[in-house]
Formats: structure tokens, C-alpha cells, sequence
């Protein structure tokens, strides 16, 4: 059965031309299932996350719905993807982060944090019995050392340190925009950092938002990581609009 | 005695995914050698007073944090590896190497030689390709160490679970060519400063657009020493600017 070199396509096998099909479909499937897109960037001090917020039916509570995870007070996860894929990731986190915490005393670096999921991504690309999950984790934290940090887990394991970076459907848009914005971002204050990542969201989607169709996230020096509520959303999408007329 | 990883915990694919094909071949293995040669390039370079080993470290976006990327890895003060390949696959071998280096440490009370962890870790890369459920490792690792002599030693080990030891050797893109270009250049009195020129020489050779500091990382044991250190992107450039 695995010598039917059509299996490559169903199960985390090497194909002939040395590729994993399956980790390249979850990669697909990370950026389309959903359907949003989020970013995240990183200023002087301060990280922020944003990302589209799309409540599906009228019916459903809107606070229910959120890809903003806490994992520990100081480290924040925005998740794009499969949503049942994401939480148990999430999950994930929350036991490794805490596992790591009990053992050693001190908060887990949010470095360490994503290497620990990158690995155990890594074992679903190795291992028959598993399939990658749908999902990409930006993580953000302001580190003790390294200052403030952003990391993106794939769902082939790679993790790698960014500047600025996007996921979801228009993830090529979006990090065609910071691209241009790379030597600046690193002197942004924290409303500047919050409002880049904002205005790099509203100039890929192509139109404004109201403070209930994004959610936005942050995470300061010394602070914990939090969700700005609607009225704080409001406030820097009305600087960003006085900022244009 | 040798411990079994329970590498086959679940009992619905106890059955190993690497098979022969009607010809005698086992096509994971080499698909997976394809994939390596999917990798961008690394090469290494053994003289008679170091080892040097260098990787194409080009990353696909300006926005990404690129000093705090590395692909050579220390696995024990003396000792360095690159790989070639499926980054994520290197990790889990890196992270075997720097345990069983570090176990044999605490159990025998002397270092492990890079010839013992090497065959380790080829002994791993063998148990993935016969093993239930699980597929090779797409990524093969250039080892730099010494031995009991203190004799500099380069190793090559590939995702088939073979190992050998280089005078000088490249995998990934472009290794043919890079392979050609070392045979051509190394000789016996080849000292490690040599070998470090010679190795950028090679790099830049095959490279895509300029070679920087930035996207070469050069890893160097010296004999003298006895210690395997990644070169700042200064030293490199200096080096780089050194043979132009």
C-alpha cells in the first residue's frame, strides 16, 4: 500500500521528487479554511496581533468567537486555520508552557515556546498515524533578553524569529506591505506598532473597519499580553482615519 | 545493549512505510535524498590543523529576524553539525546527537568522539527508514569533530543511515558542482585558514546574487583549541572581504 507511490498523497511520505504532500496540503488548508487573514509586527517595545474577526451568523454571540489565545500572562498566540485544529494547539501550549514552568521555576521564553510546538509539529510530519494540524501560530512576547519577539509556528515545524509578519488568505499581500515597511518598524512607539498592523490588515482587505470586525492585540515591556476591547479598537482606527484626511 | 525507541506506539501502522520495490530499491530513502538535494547548500572541509563546515543560510524574507536564525548547531564544545535539507527532521537529530553525546558524558566520564556520536546518529537515521509507521529523514548532517588523536575529522551522514568520512564534501543544491570545485582545490598541507577561503570560495562559486555575512554561516573547529565555534557575520565578512 505504501508502494503505491500514490499514497505520497495521502500520508506524510516522500514523494519522488523528495517532497511531503501532505504537509504542503496542510499548509493550504492552514491559510484557506478559515478564510481571515492575521499579521503581527514588532515595534521598539511593544508587539501587536491583528486580525479579522468574522462572526458567521447573527445568532451566534460574538464574544465567543476569537483567534486570540493567552498562554501564559506574558506570551499571546494568534492563531489562523482550521478552528478545532487551532484550540487543541492552543491547548497544547498552555501544557507545555506550564509543564515548563512547574519544572524550572521561571516563565517559559517565548523562543522556547515555539520551538518546544515546532518540534511537536515536526512529529506529525514523521509519523504515519498523524496528520500536520491546519493551523499557523504567531506567538508574541516581550522577552527578558531578546526584548520584544514574534515567531511564527508552521504546520511543516519551521519556526523562525520575524520583524512583521501575516497569515491566512491574503498572507502574500500582507507581507508585501511590511516588507516596505522593514526599517521603520523597528522605532515605532506602541500606538505606531498597533496602528501599522492595522492599517497593513485594512490596506490588504481593501476596505475600513469598524472596531467589531478586527480584534487587535498587544503585549507591552513588563505587561501582560491582552486584547484592546472595542473602545480602545475604535480609538486607534479613528487615529489612523484622522491620520489620512 | 541497544534500547528500542518506541517509535512505533501505535499499532495501526506497525508496519514500516519503507519498502523495497520490485527492483530491489527502497524509494523513500531515496526520495528522501531528494529532498536534501532539494536543501540549500552545505559543505565542509577537514585540514590537517581544523574542520570547517558552511551553510547557505539565504531566508525568503527580508522580514524575518535573520540574526537570530542559525542552521550550524553545537553538539558538544567540540563538536559541530549543518544540515542539508527539511530543517524541522535536523532539530530532532540534533536534539538525539546532543543527548547521547551528553549520556555517555555522565556515564563513562570522558567525551563522546565525533566517529561514536556520528554512527549514533546514522543508527537513528537507519531505525526511521525500517520502522513502523514513520518516513525517513529528509535532512543529511555534516559532522565536525575530533578524535581520540585529535585528529580533525569531517563525516557526512545521509538519511539512508549511511555515514562516511570527507576530506571535503557538499550536499544540497548545486553539491555536484561543489563536490567537483573542493576535489580540484583540497590538498594534504591544507591548513584551516586555507580551508575556511577555500570553503567560501566554493560557496560563492554557486550563489545566488552577493555572498554576505549575513546569508553564510561558517562554523570552524580548530585543532589547536579543541573548540568548535559559529563565526560572527564580522569574521565572516572580514574573510570574505579578505579573498576578494
Amino acid at each position: 500500500m505504501s508502494r503505491d507511490s500514490n499514497y505520497d498523497h495521502h500520508i506524510s511520505i516522500f514523494s519522488p521528487n523528495g517532497r511531503l504532500y501532505q504537509v504542503e496540503y496542510a499548509f493550504k488548508a492552514a491559510a484557506s479554511a478559515s478564510g481571515l487573514t492575521s499579521v503581527a509586527c514588532r515595534g521598539a517595545s511593544t508587539c501587536a496581533m491583528v486580525t479579522q474577526k468574522k462572526v458567521p451568523e447573527r445568532l451566534i454571540d460574538p464574544s465567543s468567537v476569537s483567534n486570540v489565545y493567552t498562554i501564559i500572562p506574558s506570551i499571546g498566540c494568534l492563531m489562523t486555520g482550521h478552528s478545532p485544529d487551532c484550540k487543541a494547539l492552543v491547548s497544547r501550549m498552555r501544557y507545555e508552557a506550564n509543564d515548563f514552568q512547574y519544572k524550572y521555576g521561571y516563565p517559559i521564553p517565548v523562543g522556547s515556546l515555539a520551538q518546544r510546538i515546532a518540534d511537536i509539529a515536526q512529529v506529525n510530519t514523521q509519523k504515519a498515524s498523524f496528520r500536520p494540524l491546519a493551523c499557523t501560530a504567531m506567538l508574541v512576547s516581550v522577552d527578558d533578553e531578546k526584548g520584544p519577539s514574534l515567531y511564527k509556528v508552521d504546520p511543516a515545524g519551521h519556526f523562525l524569529p520575524f520583524k512583521a509578519t501575516a497569515s491566512g488568505a491574503k498572507e502574500q499581500e500582507a507581507t508585501n506591505y511590511f516588507e516596505k515597511k522593514v526599517t521603520d518598524l523597528p522605532t515605532y512607539t506602541p500606538d505606531e506598532t498597533v496602528r501599522c498592523a492595522i492599517m497593513c490588515l485594512g490596506s490588504v482587505l481593501g476596505s475600513d473597519f469598524r472596531g467589531t470586525e478586527i480584534e487587535v492585540c498587544t503585549v507591552e515591556r513588563g505587561g501582560k499580553f491582552k486584547k484592546l476591547t472595542e473602545e480602545e479598537t475604535e480609538r486607534h482606527l479613528n487615529d489612523i482615519a484622522e491620520m489620512d484626511a | 545493549m541497544i534500547i528500542l525507541p518506541n517509535i512505533e506506539g501505535d499499532s495501526a501502522y506497525s508496519f514500516s512505510l519503507t519498502t523495497f520495490s520490485r527492483t530491489g530499491k527502497l524509494l523513500q530513502i531515496e526520495y528522501a535524498l531528494n529532498a536534501v538535494s532539494n536543501g540549500r547548500l552545505s559543505l565542509g572541509i577537514a585540514t590537517s590543523d581544523g574542520v570547517v563546515i558552511a551553510t547557505d543560510k539565504k531566508v525568503s524574507s527580508p522580514l524575518i529576524d535573520v540574526d537570530n536564525v542559525g542552521k550550524i548547531s553545537e553538539i558538544e564544545k567540540g563538536m559541530g553539525f549543518v544540515y542539508s535539507g527539511l530543517g524541522p527532521d535536523a532539530r530532532v537529530v540534533v536534539r538525539d546527537a546532543r543527548k547521547k553525546a551528553k549520556s555517555y558524558k555522565l556515564m563513562y566520564g570522558e567525551e563522546k568522539t565525533v566517529t561514536e556520536v556520528v554512527k549514533s546518529t546514522a543508527s537513528l537515521m537507519q531505525q526511521y527508514t525500517q520502522s513502523g509507521g514513520v518516513r525517513p529523514f529528509g535532512c543529511s548532517i555534516l559532522a565536525a569533530g575530533l578524535d581520540e588523536n585529535n585528529t580533525p575529522l569531517l563525516y557526512q551522514v545521509d538519511p539512508s543511515g549511511v555515514f562516511m568520512g570527507w576530506r571535503a564534501t557538499a550536499i544540497g543544491k548545486g553539491y555536484v558542482s561543489a563536490k567537483g570545485f573542493l576535489e580540484k582545490r583540497w590538498n594534504e598541507d591544507m591548513g584551516i585558514e586555507d580551508g575556511i577561503h577555500t570553503a567560501l570560495l566554493t560557496m560563492r562559486e554557486g550563489f545566488e546574487g552577493e555572498i554576505t555575512g549575513k546569508n553564510i554561516e561558517v562554523g570552524v573547529l580548530r585543532k589547536d583549541t579543541g573548540e568548535f565555534k559559529v563565526l560572527t557575520e564580522e569574521e565572516v565578512q572580514d574573510y570574505l572581504n579578505e579573498s576578494s
